[in-house]
């Protein structure tokens, strides 16, 4: 009986965490969509931040970002185009290509390289300026820290992911039209209609919704639980952690529930 | 009241002259040019130019000392407190350094120095070695 309790009384602690966890992420969005909304917010001071975060998080790694889409989309278009081959499915490969890695696999695998790169990032300097009193120290000389640090993270993130994504996007079809087709131009016809056909008004904006979630995922994630942080150097380390563990948990949600309303 | 205390440290990743910008940036609603010019001038009239570029890690205390100095200056309020300076300025004498800082900007701000009481004797012999 005393376990039972044990244990009601651990889930019900439990969930009540992941209430609060829940309720500070969807508090601190509402706040900085409040900001980004208010004219007075886009000085130029704000608009060279956005702009500085949009080059360290998608400019900045761009080369390598696309080496590494170029890589996987060959790989899987290949995996894809030999299997459908041996099945007699050639004439779907085109549409699988598309509707696998194109809408599904690389806007994925690109939250998961910003999540990684500047997700982690953004948690360690966030959680390092609350232990260190740098945020107290903007406040006190005026300087909002949600106008300064967090929204143009969370603006260069969002901005940052869909440009990746579409760029990754893009890549593929190109790779995937020169594996089918071969450099020619027999093929541009029939790859285009798929195209047309596949990408119609509620994909892609299904597909623009999932990038902008999983740009506030990477970003708005990090930026919350490095404000979490006690200050104390010792729990930096946990809040990465934590914080890391939350995106990743939300990404998956995120596609898990995109892949439940389109195929279920 | 503009403060300058240890528990109120410089932005970390930015450098010193945009530390003190920051402030004309956002509360001036000046642009970037303009804010850094105002930073820059600030800095040469506490005679630390030279740390202009400089980030928090890499300054000396008593650099660091003189940009959180130059960046509550520049909020421009009537008063200015300097919390505990010995926790700040542990490698230099520092009532004569805070000294020597106050008497090269201009005088309309009120200075407070809020000190332990155990250092009171620092500031005496300062006041009695003055003419």
């Amino acid at each position: 009986m005393n376990f039972v309790t044990v244990s009601i009384v651990s889930l019900g602690a439990k969930l009540t965490g992941w209430f609060a966890v829940g309720y500070a992420l969807f508090a601190f969005l509402g706040k900085a969509a409040m900001l980004l909304m208010h004219p007075g917010t886009w000085n130029r001071a704000t608009f060279d931040v956005v702009v500085k975060q949009i080059y360290f998080t998608s400019v900045q790694i761009l080369h390598v970002f696309l080496a590494y889409a170029l890589v996987i989309s060959w790989l899987i278009v290949s995996i894809i185009l030999s299997t459908a081959r041996d099945f007699g499915l050639s004439e779907f490969a085109t549409e699988m290509t598309i509707r696998v890695l194109v809408l599904e696999l690389l806007p994925f695998l690109t939250a998961l390289f910003i999540a990684l790169r500047s997700g982690s990032a953004i948690n360690t300097e966030v959680a390092l300026m609350q232990v260190n009193n740098e945020l107290d120290a903007l406040d006190h000389c005026k300087v909002p820290p949600m106008q300064f640090e967090f929204m143009p993270r969370l603006v260069g993130g969002v901005i940052s992911v869909i440009t990746l994504a579409g760029l990754a996007g893009l890549l593929a079809l190109l790779v995937a039209y020169v594996t089918i087709y071969g450099v020619s131009h027999a093929g541009f016809e029939p790859f285009t209609l798929t195209i047309a056909r596949i990408f119609d008004f509620q994909i892609v904006a299904g597909l623009l919704l999932k990038c902008v979630l999983f740009g506030l995922a990477v970003t708005l994630i990090p930026v919350v639980a490095g404000l979490e942080t006690p200050k104390k150097f010792f729990m930096v380390p946990v809040s990465v952690l934590r914080g890391m563990m939350r995106v990743f948990f939300a990404i998956i949600a995120i596609e898990v529930v995109s892949l439940a309303l389109k195929y279920i | 009241m503009a403060r300058v205390s240890p528990d109120l440290p410089l932005r970390a990743n930015l450098s010193a002259l945009d530390n003190i910008a920051l402030i004309p940036l956002y509360q001036g609603h000046f642009n970037a040019t303009e804010s850094g010019r105002q930073a820059l001038m600030l800095l040469e009239q506490l005679g630390h130019a030279d740390i202009a570029l400089l980030r928090d890690p890499d300054m000396t205390p008593a650099q660091r000392f003189a940009t959180k100095l130059a960046r509550a200056l520049i909020l421009h309020r009537p008063r200015l407190v300097i919390d505990r300076p010995g926790a700040m300025l542990y490698d230099v004498p520092y009532p004569e350094f805070i000294r020597q800082l106050a008497d090269r900007v201009e005088h309309s701000v009120v200075w407070e120095i809020h000190d332990f009481v155990w250092n009171q004797a620092l500031y005496t012999s300062l006041s009695s070695s003055q003419p």
